[in-house]
């Protein structure tokens, strides 16, 4: 813990003029007894920079810095002194100065609660101690298609090691298959033939590249920096130490055995698009049923995509695959009348180059339609029904072949069934009754079809695969943190982490190459990853007292702690993202971090000057997300909008790092009321660590039943989900929540 | 759910309108820009958007007896506005090309007057026929004054251009009598009780004028159209006159018949003379005229052209004025030959298709039914 502290107070950006510093200096020196504290009038500066450092070099016994000025993310560079040195900021200029009236007695008592609390936070503070376990800095590629190949290319062209693992005899993947690929360069004009058969090459010669092909993962044990992966080749089994994974598995088409609708299995002339790629790499397009020439073709577009029923996301590529293979279609017969059923036709950016020549082909027809059936036809023909068309009318189109342009299905699709097929089984055996084991068994039945599916084998207590979002992609966050997985260290590129064309996916490779090296540079640091990059503390569990409720190994969104045999947490700190989300679950509260904890924040709610109940002056905590909702105080400040002054905001890692005992201590000390503000959440959520806004309410509500029991009104606690960009509505909030606190009256326990 | 149609495209008609001035059909994605641009396309049944797909998908028979395709003036908003350069309204016209060649009667005339490189044939033979007259027609004492007749006899004219209109005549009804039937839907009227409208806003030219930018063409148009009608009626006066004995050509300048004839001619050239300029002097209009657009401006102005000099050079006497009515000789029958397959019987075209059109709407006031619309293709 620290115990020299220099305070100092800048009473720049209208500070001063806002609150009287000389009072928050004896809240410091005489109220804290605070050795050091200066105030200084332009402390960022260089001059105010250069007292700080003259005191550190002339007192080597400070500890911990606290600068109360502006916000803690601005002007980080100017305060960055030595790690090992504990800086706190304490924020008077957005949260104080910039937001409420000058000289106001209300003013002055938030300032110095606000020095209070952040001198308690300094002084709970220590130095980190720093992982230092040797790491691997070479990276694991899954899969040698198009995004593994170039995954594999660009982490060697950077320098480092990489071993390829490919399930086929062959490199390539899906590229290598095609007849053809869509152009991706102007003009944009025709198909090209430029396969993947140069990379492979690329990848074969390279010295950095380790290539291990018709390989299978066995399993996938320990932690970034330290990931050892073994892979079962015909040559036997091997096991690798990498430092990160990329998982660039692809995709496969959607199954069109549940097309029935649109014909397929009717006739063997309705095919999907697949299949016709793979007929022309073949040969020519030929009527399957008899080998004859195609006079009239068909094509249906989102052929189960787009749709609730099936993918409800448009795969992005069908539509220039069909126009691609318009061109097979007139190699084979330059006569052929093609017809195109649309939703709306997607060629996105400059892909519409090829839309429009394709467009100007007499024989191409398009419309905008819904097929409202397939039927057989005379001479092996279907006839197809199409509703809603642009012409006006409902149409009936009679066809040689028709051809099904079906989706994308991420290959980590299958990684949550699997997950269940094993808890299923593992049920089976060990569940107590007879019923729970008969049940147990026929869900894992049900799902045995899913079994081999497996891609990492990850030796994880969540689970052997990654973990998916609402479609089956394995992201953790689709906006903010592309490629990002809900497992450190690993990162999706490719087909598999959304649905793209091969160009689209050899960016993707460079990206998420980026990432993984990012990784394990952070990795050899002992440093957290994204979003609290850099960060050197990481949590310590105090065993002794744990009670095995397994609510942290359950709970941390990055599957980070393992169990043992009893259900004992076993952390893996290079897995770990420091959301505190564990601190938060953990109903014994034996998880800490050196710079937060149960204690700190409790330390710094009892901080907090509570006004008895007859000078009517509300106290509410305010525990705010420091990714989204804090910065939104920071620019509803900046944009000068006042709020009531009344409240007490404490930033927060996340709000599943909210412990319930912080708010049983804000109420028992005579607080009036509590806030919890942070993420968005649901299926297009927004909080940084997947599910921490959603926990927080949830433990909340078990919270508010407490609270009738103990005769206080469950309206006292309040969550709100707010995303950075409504940082206008935070005064409204802050003020509606007080003028129903002030309407509920003082909170009962005050005084107590 | 209404009873779907049976679609086949008819891609030899899909390669002929991109041959013939809808080069760019292929570019249109549907987005109806087009018909809510144009100032004279409905809210009930607006065009071209849907036949712009129709001519995609090579719906001829769809088309053919589509009204709507009448209804433009060729304005060229829809045009300038389409983000995709598909050229709705050159489309429009090469659809109209499609309409008089598809039901010409007899079919071969439409199909050689419509084609560029039956030009020589399509004037050899009124040249022929001219050329027989001035070798072997009976020809009467010669005159003091240098007259036409001299050449050309009178009464062999009078026969040769009253038998060519009977023919056209006979030829044209048919056509239109087909395209009326073709426009009518089961259970509709006919298209008389719109005629008479029709023709009022024709004659007013109420509807081209909502047409915006070029009222260089909107001029042009309608001084031509009323020069040409002023002609035409006193051409057939003084024939009818001529022929019963009550008049003899030339008239004397101050006749009324003259004067007014004179007075058309002015009127026509100023008409002829904006709609050539106006065609040659915008890029745009240039590089989309077609061969069909100037066989008849150049046909009905060469007519024009001629007659004019005719005119003054037997007022002054010279010889020359033979080999020029000649040429004025030959450009006026073919322009009434070739009447019911040039772009002449837009005229007609047009009117009953605006006549079949007010009659469907008239006939919506009264009785609060359904637009008649094209349906059935093949």
């Amino acid at each position: 813990m620290a115990k020299r502290l220099a305070v100092y107070i800048c009473s720049g950006c209208s500070i001063g003029e806002t609150v009287d510093t000389s009072k928050l200096e004896k809240v410091a020196t005489k109220e804290c007894k605070v050795p050091v504290c200066r105030v200084h009038p332009y402390l960022c500066g260089a001059e105010g920079v250069q007292i700080i450092r003259q005191d550190l070099a002339a007192d080597s016994t400070v500890d911990a810095v606290v600068i109360a000025g502006c916000s803690p993310r601005v002007k980080t560079e100017a305060f960055a002194f030595d790690p090992a040195l504990v800086v706190e900021r304490v924020n008077l200029r957005e949260h104080v100065a910039w937001c409420q009236k000058p000289g106001d007695e209300d003013t002055q008592m938030l300032a110095e609660d606000y020095l209070r609390m952040g001198i308690v936070r300094a002084q709970k503070t220590e130095p980190p101690e720093l992982l230092t376990e040797p790491v691997s800095k070479k990276l694991l590629v899954v899969g040698g298609g198009i995004t593994g190949l170039t995954a594999a290319l660009e982490a060697a062209a950077a320098g480092y090691e990489a071993v390829l693992v490919e399930r086929e005899a062959q490199l390539g993947g899906f590229v290598s298959t095609l007849k053809k690929r869509f152009p991706s360069s102007p003009p944009y004009a025709a198909p090209v033939t430029d396969g993947v058969a140069e990379k492979i090459q690329s990848v074969l010669y390279n010295p950095k590249i380790q290539v291990l092909t018709s390989a299978k993962i066995l399993k996938t044990e320990g932690q970034p920096g330290m990931f050892d992966v073994t892979v079962q080749t015909p040559a036997g089994e091997t096991t690798v130490r990498v430092g990160a994974i990329v998982l660039a598995t692809g995709w496969k088409p959607y199954d069109a055995s549940r097309l029935s609708h649109l014909g397929y299995g009717l006739s063997p002339n309705v095919i999907t698009n697949v299949e016709l790629e793979k007929m022309a790499a073949q040969g020519r397009i030929l009527r399957p049923s008899d080998r004859k020439l195609v006079q009239d073709v068909l094509f249906i577009q989102c052929a189960g995509s787009r749709d609730n029923d099936a993918l409800p996301y448009c795969s992005s590529v069908c539509c220039m695959a069909t126009l691609k293979h318009v061109d097979y279609i007139h190699e084979a017969n330059p006569d052929a009348r093609v017809y195109i059923v649309y939703k709306d036709i997607r060629t996105p950016g400059q892909y519409e180059q090829f839309y429009r020549i394709a467009q100007d082909n007499p024989l191409v027809f398009l419309t905008k339609g819904e097929v409202a059936r397939v039927d057989r036809a005379l001479e092996g023909r279907l006839g197809v029904t199409v509703r809603n068309t642009l012409l006006g009318e409902d149409l009936i189109l009679n066809v040689d072949l028709v051809v099904l342009a079906t989706g994308m299905v991420p290959s980590s699709a299958d990684g949550e069934a699997i997950r269940v097929l094993e808890d299923a089984q593992a049920k089976a055996v060990k569940s107590e009754t007879e019923s729970q084991r008969a049940e147990a068994a026929r869900k894992a039945e049900e799902l045995k079809h899913h079994s081999g599916t497996q891609i990492l084998n990850l030796q994880y207590r969540q689970g052997p695969d990654l973990p998916v979002l609402r479609d089956g992609f394995p992201d953790s966050h689709f906006v903010c943190f592309p490629y990002e997985t809900r497992r450190t260290g690993i990162y999706a590129a490719g087909a598999v982490r959304a649905p793209m064309d091969s160009t689209r996916a050899e960016d993707d490779a460079l990206g998420a190459a980026m990432k993984a090296i990012q990784s394990v540079e952070l990795a050899s640091g002992g440093l957290a990853v994204h979003p609290r990059t850099g960060d050197a503390y990481f949590p310590s569990f105090f065993l002794q007292r744990c009670t095995q409720c397994k609510r942290c190994t359950e709970e941390c969104p990055f599957g980070a702690l393992d169990e043992d045999a009893k259900g004992t947490p076993k952390p893996n700190p290079y897995r770990c993202r420091r959301c505190g989300v564990c601190l938060g679950a953990c109903p014994e509260r034996i998880v800490s971090f050196k710079n937060y904890s149960v204690d700190m924040i409790a330390s710094m709610i009892k901080a907090v000057e509570v006004p008895d109940e007859t000078e009517e002056k509300p106290r509410v905590l305010v525990l705010m997300c420091e990714n989204d909702a804090y910065p939104a105080l920071d620019i509803a400040g900046l944009r000068r909008l006042g709020h009531d002054p009344s409240v007490r905001v404490i930033p927060v890692r996340c709000l599943g790092s909210v412990n319930i005992v912080w708010i049983a201590d804000a109420l028992s000390r005579g607080i009036d009321g509590v806030m919890l503000i942070g993420c968005k959440y649901g299926d297009e959520y927004q909080c940084h660590y997947i599910k921490g806004s959603e926990l927080a309410n949830r433990r909340l509500e078990n919270v508010k039943e407490t609270l009738q029991r103990l005769q206080l009104e469950p309206e006292r606690l309040q969550t709100t989900q707010l995303a950075i960009n409504e940082w206008d509505r935070l005064p409204m909030l802050f003020n509606q929540f007080l003028e129903r606190i002030r309407d509920m009256g003082p909170n009962p326990y005050k005084g107590f | 759910m209404p009873t779907a149609i049976l679609v086949r495209p008819d891609t030899d008609f899909i390669r002929t309108v991109l041959a013939s001035g809808g080069g760019d059909l292929k570019k249109c994605f549907q987005c109806a820009t087009c018909s809510t641009v144009c100032e004279l396309s409905p809210e009930d049944g607006p065009f071209p958007r849907k036949q712009m797909i129709e001519a995609q998908w090579g719906l001829k028979d769809r088309l053919m007896k589509d009204p709507a395709i009448w209804l433009c003036h060729n304005c060229g908003r829809c045009t300038t506005y389409c983000p995709r350069g598909a050229r709705p309204g050159d489309v429009l016209g090469a659809l109209r090309r499609e309409v008089i060649k598809g039901f010409a009667f007899p079919a071969f005339m439409g199909r050689m007057v419509s084609n560029p490189r039956m030009w020589p044939v399509v004037f050899l033979l009124p040249t022929l026929i001219f050329a027989a007259i001035l070798l072997w027609a009976p020809k009467g004492p010669p005159t003091a004054e240098l007259e036409f007749a001299n050449a050309f006899p009178i009464p062999i004219l009078e026969m040769l251009f009253f038998a060519v209109a009977g023919l056209v005549v006979a030829a044209f009804a048919v056509s239109i009598r087909r395209f009326v039937s073709a426009m009518r839907t089961p259970g509709s009227g006919g298209t008389t009780q719109g005629l008479l409208p029709a023709l009022g806003l024709i004659a007013t030219h109420e509807r081209f004028a909502k047409c915006e930018g070029e009222r260089s063409r909107y001029w042009g148009h309608f001084l031509t159209l009323w020069g040409f009608a002023g002609l035409a009626m006193v051409g057939t006066i003084v024939g009818i006159g001529t022929m019963f004995g009550v008049m003899r050509t030339p008239l004397p300048l101050l006749h009324p018949a003259k004067f007014f004839a004179n007075l058309c001619g002015v009127v026509i050239l100023t008409g002829l003379a904006m709609l050539f300029a106006n065609r040659v002097g915008n890029p745009r209009n240039r590089g989309t005229s077609t061969y069909f657009d100037w066989f008849f401006l150049l046909t009905i102005g060469g007519v024009v052209i001629t007659g004019v000099s005719s005119e003054l050079l037997r007022l002054s006497q010279s010889s020359i004025m033979y080999p020029v009515y000649f040429v004025h000789l030959v450009l006026i029958l073919a322009l009434f030959l070739y009447v019911p397959y040039s772009k002449f019987a837009h005229l007609v075209y047009r009117t009953v298709a605006i006549a079949a059109v007010r009659a469907a709407e008239s006939r919506v006031k009264s009785a609060n039914v359904p637009m008649p619309e094209s349906s059935g293709a093949g």
